[in-house]
This record gives structure tokens, sequence and C-alpha cells, in this order.
């Protein structure tokens, strides 16, 4: 018997980018949307994102990145996920991610790319819906 | 009864007998609008608290006139070079991929020296070939390994263009002294001696805790780094800025008007005390710090008024905290004054960006600065800036100044009762946060506890949460969004002439070079030096930047420098996200 | 279950949210563990916010792990009673150990009362010691009831406090002066760290718990990790003098408690599965709701036999 109980996010900054103002932005207000959010802090490799992700068992992961690296890091997260058997995880991103690329992460696990000015609410809104247990 | 005690008390009478029965008539329950009156200055004195241009206390600007403001001399017609403004701050790829840009660039008309964004892996202290750093070599600026790439991006600063005829910056923090040490090497290869180059290295490293996040070493040994610059460049390399402080990218990350200009001060204080404390004279280095910029808001008055007390507040730190007396000291030099900020850009209907944009470049008229239309409207698109979009900016600024002339006086809102009014007030907010700090230990302390990075997230939070629950208006992002809007797209885009092919290519190649490089090089040399570099950083008051120079001569990697130092300083852990 | 003796970190993680969303999980899972238990020690981190316990904890953890130790550590944070929400950050200030296969990082959020933090941690303390590891570090902000669940968690309790001016004096009246196996100043670089030592001093000696031994009080740097192998040989001097016969004493003491925490949860859990569906238990209730009637009458309408007839024989 599942009983509810809040989901648990993974907020991570891949890479060498240190503009975390959005990552933390979503961070807290995912917070305020019930949810339990672990922030990674900066500059972490995708084993060591994968790595956190295993350890607090959580149900989403959310990757912030604003130097132009994601189509090289977003992806080996996923496959990392993929090896572990825990492609179940949600994974969606954030931060200057062009147009032209959204398709491209889409087709590597990236469920979801949030631009610019997306409002936290909506972001939980996602989640909610798409998550894979029932609440 | 004094003038002030009479406004008041009309002032009573007119909110009684005319402001009231107004509000009703609207049915408000108070007004949206404000109205300023002298009482709001009382006691304003022009002298103290304003002054003539460059004059203390620098208010109404630092310097007596815009040298730049002349507009509509008989016989000669305003020309830059195309967008030559807008192609400064640049670098990308390899060394190569760069130093062909500038050449291209030359060729169009492009003079003096660059301005060189650096990739992330340099910023952060670690090599092409590190494989934790894969994926961002070359991305947002230029790979700079050792001093070979230093020779390849200055090929073509040849002659009228040598380094001791061109000044340069150099957006490096962290490493800045590795990398000045690079450029001081290059410039002896040539011939050059050290006191004939120009250049400002950003070399802020303290708000890279707070905001940016390229940070290698804890904040104290960040600052023996720095103390090292103050004190090099003072004695050897007088046309070299120490620092390039930036308020505005403290802003960006998030922090409130009042946080941003009360955390730059604070910072500014601490590199001061660091220079005092190495023995330094005040008025031998502190006209040798630059600004970066301060602000970043739709807040047309607010801006123009943070401006006008940012000068203030740092003349009156040099005067009366640090006893400078040379007026030269008491400067706030940047390159860009109020401006929008690229957070207050939109990916919704995105050439409503032109319109902030213009709105900023009034704002920066106004608070006595060149005016710019910063940033180009497709800023937030994520990639790079169209050239459509650097010359709408670049011709946004010019309107403003040729066609509107809004740079023909100086500080042309000095005296207003709004502006005065607001301009004590966010000094007087910024003191009392700066003292808090200062009680806490000072800029230094309140980054190795987390203050001030606490501070700047909460403060993103907040606006944040307005947005979201319409407090605050954006248009075309919280408000202005139903099916009547129209979604405006923009039209053709030529791409900024970076290849991005070869932005793809720069990882592989880089790693190349540097490969080729250190089999090449004198390696028992470099391990020599390295050893030498390790013992010097173990004695707190040696000035390391000597060494760095022998290292970058002998091609000594810059992560090789780096690591030394992480094994003798520690790395920075970064403190309390929350 | 398997999958967790043999070592799978995903295994443990997963059991672990399972017990910490479901108490009954462990009813399942306890059975198998039970004969297992008891190899690993166990540390609390407990003090003020802003003592640096994350920071001071990552060096606890290296200096175990460098004695071939491994350690599980289990990092509690508040859950906002407004939202349900939670930030998890200790964890950031680990960062070192996040590849480090001898150490596994859980962050718990303490999602409301009732013992709640104390039973989901000791459950997955269990879990941890099963897994096999020497050490379980429990770090929590000590503000509040939660220190005393702390103390009746762990094996030991390290109490962190931070010289900063007045509220040094000012965090001893709180209530962690009672708790403490080990006080550490941390932070100790700051001024006023030796003249904060003498006056802790001074405040355990006059306490009545310490009259027999007092506690070692101990100065540290988190960032640098000064003073820290000290506090790990103190931890250690510990675990030595409590020996197996004390230890088992205090873990026999622990466990009753566990007991009836367990029991608490049980009752109140039955109870709102009845009270959910019995339309004549509802109405009662509100009239406790309303306010019309005392809960101590109430009780004793509902059950005058007593909450609970347990099995005897």
């Amino acid at each position: 018997m599942e009983k509810k109980r809040p989901i648990k996010v993974l907020v991570a900054k891949p890479g060498l980018d240190g503009h975390d103002r959005g990552a933390k932005v979503v961070a807290l207000g995912l917070r305020d949307e019930g949810m339990e959010v672990i922030y990674s802090g900066l500059r972490q490799t995708p084993e060591k994102i994968v790595q956190t992700a295993i350890q607090e068992d959580v149900d989403v992961i959310g990757l912030s990145c604003l130097s132009g690296a994601h189509n090289r890091l977003f992806p080996e997260i996923t496959s990392r996920l993929k090896e572990k058997k825990m492609e179940n995880v949600m994974v969606i991103a954030g931060g200057h991610i062009p147009e032209k690329d959204i398709a491209f992460l889409r087709e590597n696990g990236i469920s979801a790319v949030f631009g610019h000015g997306t409002p936290v609410k909506s972001i939980a809104e996602y989640i909610r819906q798409n998550i894979a247990f029932n609440l | 009864m004094s003038d002030s005690g009479k406004i008041k008390e009309k002032r009573k009478l007119w909110e009684e007998k005319v402001l009231d029965p107004a509000l009703k008539r609207f049915r408000l329950d108070k007004s949206p609008s404000g109205f300023y009156t002298p009482a709001d200055i009382e006691g304003f004195d022009f002298i103290r608290k304003v002054g003539f241009p460059g004059e203390y206390p620098f208010t109404a600007g630092i310097y007596p006139t815009l040298p730049y403001a002349v507009v509509g001399t008989k016989g000669s017609l305003p020309s830059a070079k195309g967008l030559v403004r807008a192609a400064r701050y640049s670098g990308y790829g390899t060394p190569e991929d760069t130093r062909d840009y500038y050449k291209m660039m030359q060729s169009q008309g492009l003079r003096g020296g660059p301005n060189l964004a650096m990739d992330l892996p340099t910023q952060c202290g670690y090599d092409s070939d590190n494989p934790m750093v894969r994926g961002e070599v070359g991305k947002v600026g230029v790979s700079i390994d050792t001093l070979r790439d230093f020779e390849v991006i200055y090929e073509s600063y040849t002659g009228s263009l040598d380094l001791d005829k061109i000044a340069s910056n150099f957006t490096i923090n962290a490493p800045s002294n590795m990398i000045i040490a690079f450029y001081a090497a290059l410039a002896e290869k040539r011939g050059i001696p050290m006191d004939k180059l120009r250049a400002t290295p950003q070399n802020d490293i303290l708000k890279e805790f707070v905001a940016r996040g390229t940070y290698i070493f804890p904040p104290r040994h960040s600052m023996r780094m720095f103390r090292d610059s103050a004190v090099f460049f003072a004695r050897h390399m007088p046309n070299v800025n120490i620092t390039s402080i930036g308020g505005y990218h403290i802003r960006e990350a998030g922090a409130t008007r009042n946080q941003d200009l009360a955390f730059s001060m604070a910072i500014g204080a601490a590199y001061l005390e660091e220079g005092v404390r190495a023995g330094l004279d005040i008025d031998s280095f502190a006209p040798k710090f630059t600004f970066n910029a301060f602000g970043g808001s739709m807040e047309l008055f607010k801006e123009v008024a943070l401006q006008r007390a940012a000068r203030r507040m740092w003349a009156r730190i040099l005067k009366e905290r640090f006893n400078a007396r040379d007026p030269r000291s008491m400067l706030i030099r940047q390159p860009m004054g109020a401006h929008i900020g690229c957070s207050s850009t939109t990916l919704q209907r995105p050439l409503n960006n032109l319109t902030r944009g213009v709105i900023g470049g009034i704002a920066s008229a106004l608070s006595g600065s060149p005016p710019m239309a910063f940033p180009p409207y497709d800023e937030p698109l994520g990639l790079g800036w169209s050239l459509e979009a650097s010359q709408l900016s670049e011709d946004a600024g010019r309107i403003i100044q040729y066609e509107a002339r809004l740079t023909d006086v100086v500080d042309p809102l000095a005296g207003s009762y709004y502006i005065e009014h607001l301009t004590d007030q966010i000094e007087e907010e910024a003191w009392k946060e700066l003292e808090k700090i200062e009680n806490m230990g000072g800029a230094v302390a309140a980054i190795e506890n987390g203050y001030m990075q606490r501070k700047v997230a909460m403060s993103a939070h907040e606006r944040q949460k307005r947005i979201e629950s319409g407090e605050e208006l954006v248009v075309g992002v919280n408000c202005f969004t139903d099916e009547s809007e129209l979604e405006v797209l923009t039209g053709r885009l030529i791409p900024h002439p970076y290849d991005e092919a070869k932005r793809e290519q720069a990882e592989e190649q880089q790693i190349a070079s540097l490969t080729g490089l250190k089999r090449s090089r004198d390696n028992r040399l470099v391990a020599d030096l390295l050893r030498e570099l390790k013992l010097k950083a173990g004695k707190e008051e040696e000035n390391l930047i000597p060494i760095f120079i022998e290292c970058a001569k002998a091609y000594v990697s810059e992560q090789e420098m780096c690591d030394v130092l992480r094994e003798v300083f520690g790395e920075y852990k970064e403190e309390a996200a929350f | 279950m398997g999958r967790l003796l043999e070592g799978s970190e995903i295994a443990l993680a997963k059991l672990i949210t399972l017990v910490e969303n479901n108490p009954a999980g462990m009813t399942g899972v306890m059975p198998m563990i039970q004969h297992r238990l008891g190899k690993a020690f166990c540390i609390g981190l407990t003090g003020p916010p802003g003592a640096g316990k994350s920071s001071l904890a990552s060096q606890v953890i290296k200096a175990l792990r460098s004695a071939g130790a491994k350690v599980g550590v289990i990092a509690v944070d508040p859950t906002s009673p407004f939202t349900g929400g939670a930030l998890l950050g200790d964890r950031v200030r680990m960062q070192d150990h996040y590849l480090d296969p001898g150490v596994f990082i859980r962050s718990m959020a303490t999602r409301g009362s009732l013992g709640g933090l104390a039973r989901a941690t000791k459950d997955v303390i269990k879990l941890m010691d099963v897994f096999g590891f020497d050490y379980v570090l429990v770090e929590t902000v000590g503000v509040g009831q939660t220190e005393l669940d702390i103390m009746q968690t762990t094996d030991i309790t390290v109490v962190v406090l931070v010289p900063e001016g007045g509220d040094g004096v000012q965090a001893m009246k709180a209530g962690l002066m009672e708790i403490g196996d080990i006080f550490v100043i941390n932070k100790s670089d700051r001024p006023g760290a030796d003249s904060m030592a003498v006056q802790l001093q001074g405040v355990l000696q006059m306490n009545p718990r310490y009259a027999s031994a007092m506690p070692p009080v101990m100065l540290t740097q988190g960032t640098d990790g000064k003073g820290v192998a000290e506090l790990v040989e103190a931890v250690r001097a510990r675990q030595a003098i409590l020996g197996d016969t004390d230890l088992e004493e205090r873990r026999r003491e622990k466990r009753n408690l566990e007991f009836e925490e367990i029991l608490k949860w049980a009752v109140v859990e039955e109870w709102k599965g009845l009270a959910g569906s019995d339309e004549k238990l509802k109405d009662r209730l509100s009239e406790v709701v309303e306010g019309s009637k005392d809960p101590y009458t109430m009780l004793r309408e509902i059950f005058p036999y007593g909450c609970i007839r347990p099995l005897t024989d």
C-alpha cells in the first residue's frame, strides 16, 4: 500500500557552468510546491549526478546548464541512468537550450525542456502529471 | 515656519481636498502614483550631495564632461566601424578560431585590442585535456591552456596593433594572475617590457563565490592571489588595471538593487584593504580599480539613482575610510551605466527586448554613461547575438545620443526631488547592509559563511514568486498573453560570425595541440618550476606572479600551475546553498 | 532484500524509500534483518543551524574512511509545516564523497511530527547497518524536540556548537547541554573559541548528568579538518569505553523506547482507519473536534477497556 508521499527531486548543475540562479529558484519553488528537493551544488559530473540520484532514490532529476555543453552532458546522464536500470526516473532540463536542440534532447531521454521565464508552478504541474508513480 | 513645514502642511491639505476625492471617483484605495516635493529631500545640500561633474562626491559624474557626447560638428559625421563594439567581447573555439575571427574583424575595420571571453575550463583552472571538462572546451569562450595559445591569438596583433599599442581585456578571475603571466611572457618574447602593457583582467574573485561560480581556491587564498596582483601591477605594470568589479553579475544572479550595491561595495572595500595591508599607499593602486557594471532592471528611475548612489558611496568609502587624497582613487570607472540586464529580457515575443533595451539605453544616458541599449534583443534565444540584433542595439544607442540628444547634459535628473530622494534612499540602505557585512568581518567572512550566497538565492526566489503571483508584471510572460495577442516572430537572422562547425571541432583540436606541446617542451624545466612554485606558494608573503611568468615562458599549462596551488591552498567547497 | 545483503546500493536506496513512506514496509523487512543488526556504530551529530555540521560531517567521513571503515550518512532537514516540501541541502557539503563506494549519503526530510523523524531514521540506520556500514552518521539540526530524538536514536551524540559572539552562550542554554557525549566547538579559528570552551566546561560541570564523568569538549574546523582526527579518536574512545556491555545496555533502553514509539504510531494509524470508516465514531469524534466534549472523557467512553488489549499468552 503506497501512501501519499512527497515527490523527491534532484536539482543538478552538470558541467562547469556556475550560473545557478535558475537551479536555485526552481529548487526553492518546487519545495514551496510541496516537493522534497535535493540540490547537487555546482560542477557535477554526470557520474556524480547519477550516483546522487541512486542514493537518494529520487523521482525526478532537473538539470540546468547555460554553457552550451548540454548536448554532451545531458545524454550522458540519461544513458548512465539506463545502464543502472533507472530509466523510470524522469529527467527534465532548463537553462540556455536553443530551440533546435530540444528534439535531440528529447530523443535522448529528456522528458521536457523548460525555457527562460517558465513559471515554477508549470514545472511542478508537469512533474505531477507525468510522474511514474501514483500519488 | 520652514519651507519644508509649509510644504508638508500644504501636502496634507492637498491630499484631503484634492487627492482623496479623486481616488474616490476612480474607486482606488490608494494612489498608484506618487508625487515628490522638496520636503522629501529635506536639508538637501547641492554641493555636499551632488557637486559638480568630475568633483567629489562625483554623484553627477566622474568626469567634468561627457567626452563621447559630441553631436553634429559641422563637416564631420560620426562613424563607428559597424559592429565593432559588439565584436569586442569575443573569443570561441580554439585559439586558431579566435585568431581567424579577429583577423576577419580587423579586415572590416576593428581596431584596438581584444576583449577575450574564455571557456569554462580556462576560467576554472582546467586544461582542455582534462576528462572532467569534456563538452566545455571552446564553448563560452576561447580555450587557453598555455602561452602557445596566446601566441596564436595575438598573431595578427603586430605593428601598429602590437601589445604596447593596444589594450586587452580578459574575463578571467580565479586564474587571473596566470593569464596575466601569459600576456607578460608573450610581451617579453616580443621584446616589449611589461610596464608598457595595457590590460584589464576582470580579477574580481569574490563575486564569483556569489555569482557565476568560477572559483577555484578558498576565499582567503583567493585574496592572496588578489593581493599579489594589486602589489605587482602597482609596481611593475602601471598600465594594467587591477580589477573590474562586477555588481552586475551579483544582480543577475538574483540580488536586489540594494544587495547589488552593498555587496559590490563590500567586495571593493575588501580588495582595497588587502592592498593597504600589503603596504601599498591607497592612492598608488585605487585609481587602477575599475567596475564592470552595476544594476540591471527595467525600473529606469531607480537604476539611474543607483548609478548616482554608487558613485557617491564609492567616493565616500575611499575618502572617509581609506583616507584617499587623489580624486582618481574615488572614481567608479565602468564601461556601462544603467541598463536593464540580461535577466529582464524574455523568450516570449523576443522583439520586445529591443524596446526593453532602448529603455536601458535611455537610462544609461540619463545616468551619465554612453547610451547602450544592452543586450541585443535575441539574448534569451541562446544562440549568440545575430548581426541584426547587434546592429539595432548599436543604432538604438546612436539614436538616443544623436537624434534624441539625451547626452547633451550631464546628470540631467539632478535636483529632481524624486531622483535625489531615491539616490539618498538607495545609498542609505546600502550603507546599512554594508555595515552588517562589516560586522560579520567583511566581504570575505560574509562569503565564507554563505551569507551573500543565501541572500542572493532568496532574493531570486522572492522575485520569481512575485512574477508568478502577478505582483510584478512582465509583458508577454505573465500578462497580455491571451489569444488576442499576436506572437511576433523575428525575421531573417544573420547568425553571429562564429563558425558553429569549428566550435564543435574545437575540443579535439585543442587537446591535440596541448598534447603535442606537452611532448615537445622541456619537461624537466617544467617539473623544476612547478616544484619552485609549490615552495613559494607555501610562503604566505611570497608574490607568485614572477614565478607564474617563468612558468608561462616554459609553457607550463594553466592547470599545472593551478594544481600545485590546489595542493597548497585547497579547493573551495560550496557553502550553504540556501 | 537479497540484493540489499549483496550490497546493491539501488536496493538499499529503494528500501529506505519504502520505510520512509510507509512504516508498514518494515514489517516484511525486519524479520529478515533482525539477527544481523548491531554491527554498525551510530554517531549522532547535532547542533544549532549554521554550526557547520555538514562540513564537519564530511571531515569525519574522510577520517573514518582513511581508516578503512565504511560509512553511511543520514542528513536530516526540516519539512515545511505549510507546504510539506523540504530543501535537502546538507549533501552539497559532502561532495568529496559522492563517488566513494564506501560512503552512502541519504537526505531525509522530517515529514511532520509524531516521532516521524525518529522512527524512519531508526529504520534507515538498521538498513544501513545490515548493508554493512561500520559507522552510520546521523546529522540533524538541534532545535526543539529533535535533539532528544537523536539521543534516543544513536549510540553516541556529538553536539556541535560555534563561537558566535554572545550567541554561543545562548546556545548552551538550549536543550543541547544534556544530550551530548562529546561537545565540539566548530569554526574554532573564530575569536572566542577558547573562552567558549572554558565557559562550556563550566556549564557542563554543573549538570548532574555528567557528575561521574565529564564529556570531552573539543575544538574543530570543519573547513580544513583541524581537530577532526582528535574528534574521531574521542568517538572511538567513547566507543571503547561503552564496550559491548554498556553499549548493549544503552541499546536495550533504546529498543524499549522504539517499541513504544512504534506502538503509538500503530495505535494512531489504527484509530485513523477506524474513525475514517465508522460513521458512529466519526460523530463521536466531532464532539471532541467541536469542543463540546473533553478528550479525556471521550477516550474513556470510546475505550472503556483501554486502548489496546494485548495478546499475552
